[in-house]
């Protein structure tokens, strides 16, 4: 027990040293103490478990009974159980829902204050303070009963449950008359998250950079703050070339040329990364990758996803432009959120000769239009469909710019957090003018014509020009369907002709039997304009020739369409907003105004309408109002998506979630600091980037010490640089770059995805195959080497170069990319059609650039992957091996009896092993050896 | 950590995930020291191909579709029309859907092929599937199909997606998502195209529609590389990518020692390694030459007209005899469509075919895998009793009345059931609806069809989405105890 005393005498101090919020280190510590308090108590015998790492101690023990209120456990004075601290989150996770917020309470009984538990319901009470075994409650729960549906409370619960009841039922304070709705408790609005950024006096942490530093960052000493109680301090700064490669990855998303990083390394200027970090900043490649990482939390598609129907979204990429200009701009974040919000409301209307300012404020509205979308597809019920949107998109705003998940607040007020269900449909009025479910506008109504007045004439007068054409060719076709009519009516017998002449003139239903049964003897005689091509092929086939290169002149000269899929909102049809009673379309209830959050006193803050402006200027007021500077929750969710991005994990790991089910933030004195700079820098990204870009913290070098991954295994703390694998956009950006085949043209309609001959999703067009089955063929021209984020994104199309590795979810959107290792990544890398053919790029272009030589190869292959050159070993590793693959590959000179193919399988070619000529066999050991390149670590991971 | 907050789609075995070596601390990490209640989880349900249990017990545990896409016709090979061969020549009096009115007449036809009976049981056939007709007692034999709508793309759907519309989950998707998969080193859905071309409705027909592309079948090409992505091309096949992989191996482990502690690199290695373990237990599965010559003799591997078909035949054996869930086989692009010279290419057809779909059955029954395997043998469709094409008689379709057979797997021997209307044009007696064959494989795989379902936007999907779906209790061993 004496090491107990310690590890808890520890963490009380630290934490006191901390602050107030317990860093997540010291959780660590804390945990293990009571683990291992729960453990000794439990099993005496078990005693040698002290000696053994805390690694191993705390993996085998945690499979057992997680411990919620462990002071208690440990044997000493046990802290009170109060039911606003306690009791009420569990109850309102497992029991508010029927006793308590329908208006219809179950039994009577409402769970909602202590006070109304001891009322009780019509069972009497359900609560005798000190008396568990007699209370109503804890019978029930005890017995399984409750909650119904065979959702139970866990043993700690339970045991949470009793203690309370036993202890007295005690209340922290006095309780209100009535459980009021939206009366949120001390401990909901005290929650971090909540209260407003508070920014820590840097002077406080003087001293605390002891060893000297790169940087006298502020970041760098929030993060010491933590790491020194914990027995770690800072790595080393990574080497030159490790810092650019991660710099390129992570900025750029495709790894430096050698040229840069040797650019980079002989540069003796003393603020050599400071204008590198400028460089990437201001690179073109910059928006492109990191306007990704804001589609994936916008939800951005190409497509409406929704049914197998899958609709494209023709115009949705002028939304993914926006975006990656947006961030090439370095267009402040404040402005960034409100013109995606609401830059419609930034226009005046009518929208036509847009200029080119406001074009770009009415395709920043894309971002409320990402969400899949069912309307008008087969089988969907449009009400369904239409309010499926509407949820769909308050996920996306709320996750995004909220850093909340407020979806379950649809049904009934939030399990977790105090978002009520009135709150959500407050947040629901601020969209539904536009996504107005009671008169909806169909998707063409919602775009937005680029056309100049001159182009809209001139496509009025070719459709006039078509629709003439088209009469046209429907009277020859039907004289041509009377010709072959007439001849299927030679074939009969002469005394029948004139019968079916008449029988056909005559509407199907309006036939006599007689004429019925003619018809259907002679079937042949049911020509129409459909089937006359199955009679005389060769005349209609001439006949359509004629025709369709004459409406293909015709349409030669219509505009191309130009559209914005923007979101709008009508003038003056402003529907009423509802609550939805447990979020069914079919129950609406009180109607609400729209309102921001109430927890935050935001509920009545939003007008109803703008008197200057024609539409309700409700998502305009929303947006300005968490651009203000000091909306406690948009800066936050700012900045830790931005921290994730560049550290691998957020300072609160969910960056869509940062309430109660989220994890609390690591570092929560640096979020707040981090919050009130990008307020401070006037929501410039770029320069928010660059100063955590110019931290030491993220120049580190990745080496983990013994140290660390002791005390520190998952590096919360940040001692070390961890780890990163590429996300699936660089996995093959990084591979088209080294290959020297990437394109770089920017912007425009996507790159078309289609399935191949077995159903693999790859870039092209699909055309029809011998047997008229639409086939996507591996194509080599210059759009299929664009950069992925131009990669058409159909929902039920994902590319299958990118697939294996964690792209984005499009259904509706991704708070976080998944970050998995599995055996069909390495298949893919071994023996996929795109990843073998960059492979052959690659090598063609080393041999162009190094010669044949095989050692000058390795060094310019190795250096295109890696950004340097192999080391001694490497480079004699790397060399023997592609001699003697070339000369394994190479034909022998002299004819010998291949004995290759004995014992080998069949249902496989066996190895082609010596049978190329020497040029060959040169090329296709350079191209394996490049494929081995790719297919590494070091290639797929950034330092 | 390693939990993916964003569910991703992925391929097919991406069961292999591997949990960071920290997760339990970082589990335990999570937990709330205050009193709060426990988080519920935040992760996505797991979507592997571990083996699960099934709804309750099964009967089948895996299954083999010949699938004949064009449309055999029935009237010429299983279903024999007394009535046709009366009034061959005469117009037929009732109203008919054609799917080609030009080349279309109402003169019935009946075809010149000879009928018997066979096995014990009397299963009356034609002369055209002889080696059908010896296995005739393992067989139940449907001669009610019935999909009503009329041409092969819509069909095929519904056969296949349990609707006749595009973008759902395939059959074999939803057993392979229901039960996973009995082996680990293989794919658990498999299509075997053929060299003639894929059927009509391309890749739709191994669709995984709205289910995570897992799913999705897999398909073993008739030439190298036999499987994208699992197998090199040839070029590299054998020693070349024994080579790249050494190379690889050693690259990685220099990178590894600089980062001894990143557990996910060495994770990253060992996929490798299993990727390698998959592809040499793909390569064994797929090599028929281990099999004896009278095996080989037995599928038709000696004769030229039935090598191809009989060696998928025997391939889908060998990996259903390795775990393999779900295998499909195609015939080439319409090869059944017969709207014309059904004179020569019928008999060429089943030529092909008899012989090899026969030795499956036979074989599996040798090996003890039929009780454990449904054989299902059929096309998208039958055909009119009609001529089509005077000058070179042929059939046009129909999808209200065509013939099926089952084998093995919980169905019944020797039973033919189900009937069409005198002429072979309507099913009208005991008529199985292609979501009535779908509930009762359902059943035969022990799964609830409401109860295997998957999330979809404003409800939950099925394979029989609603349908009146119903078990064929009459041709099950075992039948539904209601």
């Amino acid at each position: 027990m004496q090491f107990i005393r310690f590890c808890f005498a520890r963490a009380c101090n630290v934490a006191a040293v901390g602050g107030l919020r317990t860093p997540s280190a010291l959780r660590f510590v804390w945990t293990v103490c009571i683990v291992v308090a729960i453990f000794t108590s439990a099993n005496p015998q078990r005693f040698w478990f002290l000696g053994a790492p805390w690694v191993g101690l705390v993996s085998v023990v945690a499979a057992e009974e997680p411990v919620a209120n462990p002071p208690a456990s440990l044997g000493a004075e046990p802290t009170p159980v109060y039911f606003e601290t306690h009791i009420r989150p569990l109850l309102k996770t497992h029991c508010f829902h029927c006793h308590g917020e329908a208006d219809h309470k179950e039994s009577g009984l409402d769970l909602r204050l202590a006070r109304l538990m001891q009322a009780g319901g019509e069972g009497g009470p359900a609560v005798v303070p000190h008396q568990p075994e007699a209370s109503m409650v804890w019978n029930r729960v005890e017995a399984g009963e409750m909650p119904p549906g065979g959702k139970t409370l866990s043993a700690s619960e339970k045991e949470l449950l009793h203690r309370w009841i036993a202890t007295g039922a005690k209340t922290k304070r006095e309780e209100p008359f009535q459980p009021m709705v939206e009366q949120w408790t001390e401990e909901e609005r005290n929650y971090w998250l909540f209260q407003p950024v508070q920014v820590t006096n840097l002077e406080t942490l003087h001293g605390i950079g002891s060893e000297p530093l790169q940087s006298n960052n502020p970041i760098d000493l929030f993060l010491l703050q933590k790491m020194q109680p914990a027995g770690l301090s800072f790595s080393p700064s990574a080497d030159r070339p490790v810092l650019i490669r991660r710099l390129a990855l992570d900025l750029i998303g495709v790894p430096p040329a050698p040229e840069d990083v040797a650019a980079f390394v002989n540069d003796g200027a003393p603020d050599a990364y400071e204008r590198l970090v400028d460089r990437m900043l201001a690179d073109p490649r910059y928006g492109e990758h990191w306007g990704r990482h804001w589609l994936d939390v916008a939800g951005y598609a190409d497509s409406d996803g929704y049914t197998e129907q899958d609709i494209e979204r023709p115009w949705a990429y002028q939304y993914r432009d926006y975006v990656i200009r947006a961030f090439n701009d370095d267009l402040p974040i404040d402005q960034f959120v409100v013109e995606q919000m609401a830059g419609d409301e930034l226009v005046p209307q009518p929208w036509e000769n847009l200029s080119q300012e406001n074009i770009q404020r009415l395709a920043a509205t894309g971002f409320l239009r990402t969400a899949p979308d069912g309307t008008g597809q087969e089988g969907v019920d449009p009400n369904v469909a239409r309010n499926d949107i509407i949820a769909e998109t308050i996920k996306i705003v709320s996750g995004s710019l909220l850093g909340l998940t407020v979806g379950c607040a649809q049904c009934h007020d939030h399990r977790y957090d105090p978002i009520s269900q009135l709150d959500y449909y407050r947040l629901r009025a601020i969209l539904e003018p536009g996504l107005d479910w009671k008169q909806w506008r169909d998707k063409p109504a919602k775009q937005v014509s680029l056309w100049t007045a001159e182009e809209r004439q001139k496509a009025t007068d070719v459709d006039k020009e078509l629709s003439e054409l088209e009469e046209k060719r429907v009277a020859e076709l039907d004289t041509i369907v009377a010709d072959i009519f007439e001849k299927e009516v030679m074939k009969l017998p002469e005394d029948q002709r004139e019968a079916a002449r008449t029988a056909k003139a005559m509407a199907a239903d309006k036939r006599t039997p007689e004429q019925q049964k003619l018809m259907r003897d002679y079937p042949s005689l049911n020509v129409d304009r459909g089937s006359a091509i199955l009679y005389d092929g060769a005349r209609i086939n001439e006949f359509n020739k004629k025709y369709e290169a004459q409406q293909a002149e015709i349409k030669a000269k219509r505009p191309a369409d130009r559209y914005l899929a923007s979101f709008s909102e009508v003038p003056n049809q402003v529907p009423a907003t509802f609550v939805f009673f447990r979020g069914d379309i079919q129950q609406p209830r009180d109607s609400v105004l729209p309102g921001g959050l109430s927890i935050l006193g935001e509920h009545d803050k939003i007008a109803a309408d703008d008197p200057a402006i024609p539409t309700t200027g409700r998502r305009l007021a929303f947006a300005r109002r968490l651009v203000t500077g000091v909306h406690p929750l948009f800066a936050r969710a700012t900045v830790n998506r931005i921290w994730m991005h560049h550290f691998g994990r957020g300072i609160a790991s969910m960056p869509g979630d940062l309430g109660m089910l989220g994890d609390k933030p690591t570092h929560a004195e640096l979020l707040d600091y981090l919050a009130s700079k990008l307020v401070e820098y006037q929501w410039s990204r770029k320069r928010f980037q660059r100063m955590l870009l110019t931290s030491h913290a993220y120049r580190q070098a990745s080496h983990q010490s013994p140290q660390a991954h002791q005390i520190d295994p998952e590096n919360r703390l940040l001692s070390h640089r961890s780890v990163h694998r590429l996300q699936a956009e660089s996995v093959r950006d990084a591979m088209l770059s080294a290959s020297g085949m990437v394109s770089y043209s920017m912007f425009g309609k996507p790159v078309a995805v289609n399935p191949d001959e077995v159903g693999q999703i790859i870039l092209g067009n699909a055309t029809r195959d011998g047997n008229g089955i639409l086939v996507a063929k591996q194509e080599e021209t210059e759009s299929v080497y664009r950069r992925s984020v131009y990669a058409q994104v159909r929902r039920s199309m994902p590319l299958g170069v990118l697939e294996p590795f964690d792209p984005a979810a499009t259904a509706p959107n991704c708070d976080r990319r998944g970050n998995s290792t599995v055996a069909t990544q390495s298949l893919l890398m071994m023996n996929n059609g795109s990843v073998i053919r960059l492979s052959e790029h690659f090598a063609k272009r080393v041999q162009r650039e190094a010669g044949d030589d095989p050692r000058e190869q390795v060094r310019r292959a190795w250096s295109l992957a890696f950004g340097t050159l192999p080391g001694d070993e490497q480079l004699q590793l790397s060399t023997e091996w592609l001699i003697s693959q070339r000369s394994a590959l190479t034909k022998p000179a002299v004819e010998t009896v291949g004995e290759a193919t004995v014992g080998a399988p069949s249902g496989t070619t066996v190895a082609a092993a010596g049978t190329l000529e020497p040029a060959a066999a040169n090329l296709q050991s350079l191209a394996l050896y490049c494929q081995a390149l790719y297919s590494s670590n070091a290639f797929l991971y950034v330092d | 950590m390693s939990f993916s907050p964003c569910f991703s789609r992925r391929h097919f075995l991406a069961q292999q995930g591997i949990a960071g070596a920290t997760l339990a601390i970082a589990s335990l990490m999570q937990q709330k020291s205050d009193g709060v209640p426990p988080k519920p989880s935040l992760s996505p349900p797991s979507n592997d191909l571990k083996p699960k249990p099934s709804h309750f017990p099964a009967q089948a545990k895996a299954m083999i579709s010949m699938f004949m896409q064009g449309g055999p016709s029935h009237m010429d090979l299983f279903d024999r029309k007394p009535e046709l061969e009366k009034r061959n020549g005469e117009n037929y009096s009732g109203e008919l859907k054609y799917d080609n009115a030009a080349e279309s007449s109402a003169k019935i036809w009946s075809g010149p092929w000879k009928w018997e009976r066979y096995g014990q049981c009397g299963m009356e056939l034609s002369e055209l599937v002889p080696h059908l007709g010896a296995i005739a007692d393992d067989v139940t034999l449907i001669r009610s199909m019935h999909t009503g709508v009329n041409n092969h793309g819509q069909s095929i759907y519904a056969l296949h997606h349990g609707r006749i519309t595009a973008g759902r989950p395939v059959l074999g998707s939803w057993l392979t998502y229901g039960l996973g998969s009995e082996s680990q080193q293989l794919p658990s859905f498999v299509v075997l195209t053929d060299p003639g071309g894929l059927p009509v409705l391309g890749t739709d027909c191994w669709s995984n529609g709205w289910l995570p592309s897992l799913y999705q079948g897999t398909v073993i090409r008739p030439q190298e590389p036999r499987i994208l992505n699992l197998n090199p091309p040839a070029h590299l096949a054998g020693a070349p990518q024994k080579a790249y992989l050494q190379l690889l191996q050693k690259l990685n482990s220099e990178h590894l020692a600089a980062h001894p502690y990143e557990s996910d690199l060495q994770a990253r290695m060992s996929t490798y390694e299993l990727a390698e373990a998959m592809q040499s237990a793909a390569r064994e599965a797929l090599d028929f030459h281990q099999e004896t010559e009278a095996t080989h003799k037995m599928y038709g591997l000696d004769q030229d007209a039935t090598r191809e078909y009989g060696t998928r035949c025997l391939i889908a054996r060998r990996l259903v005899e390795r775990g393999v869930r779900f295998v499909q086989l195609y015939t080439s692009t319409q090869q059944w469509d017969h709207h014309a010279n059904i004179k020569d290419a019928l008999p060429a057809a089943c030529k092909k075919t008899d012989q090899p779909s026969a030795a499956l059955v036979k074989d599996l029954k040798q090996r003890g895998l039929l009780d454990s395997t449904l054989v299902h043998w059929g096309g998208e469709m039958g055909r009119l009793p009609v001529v089509q094409n005077e000058k070179n008689v042929g059939r046009d379709h129909n999808t209200f009345g065509f013939s099926s057979w089952l084998a093995g797997g919980g169905v019944k021997q020797g039973l033919v059931f189900g009937e069409t209307d005198e002429f072979g044009y309507q099913a009208v007696k005991d008529v199985v609806h292609h979501y009535d064959y779908h509930a009762t494989i359902m059943y035969l795989f022990g799964l609830e069809p409401m109860q295997l379902n998957f999330a979809r936007p404003g409800g939950v999907g099925t394979l029989l989405d609603g349908q009146p779906g119903r078990i064929v209790n009459e041709i099950l061993k075992n039948p539904k105890q209601s």
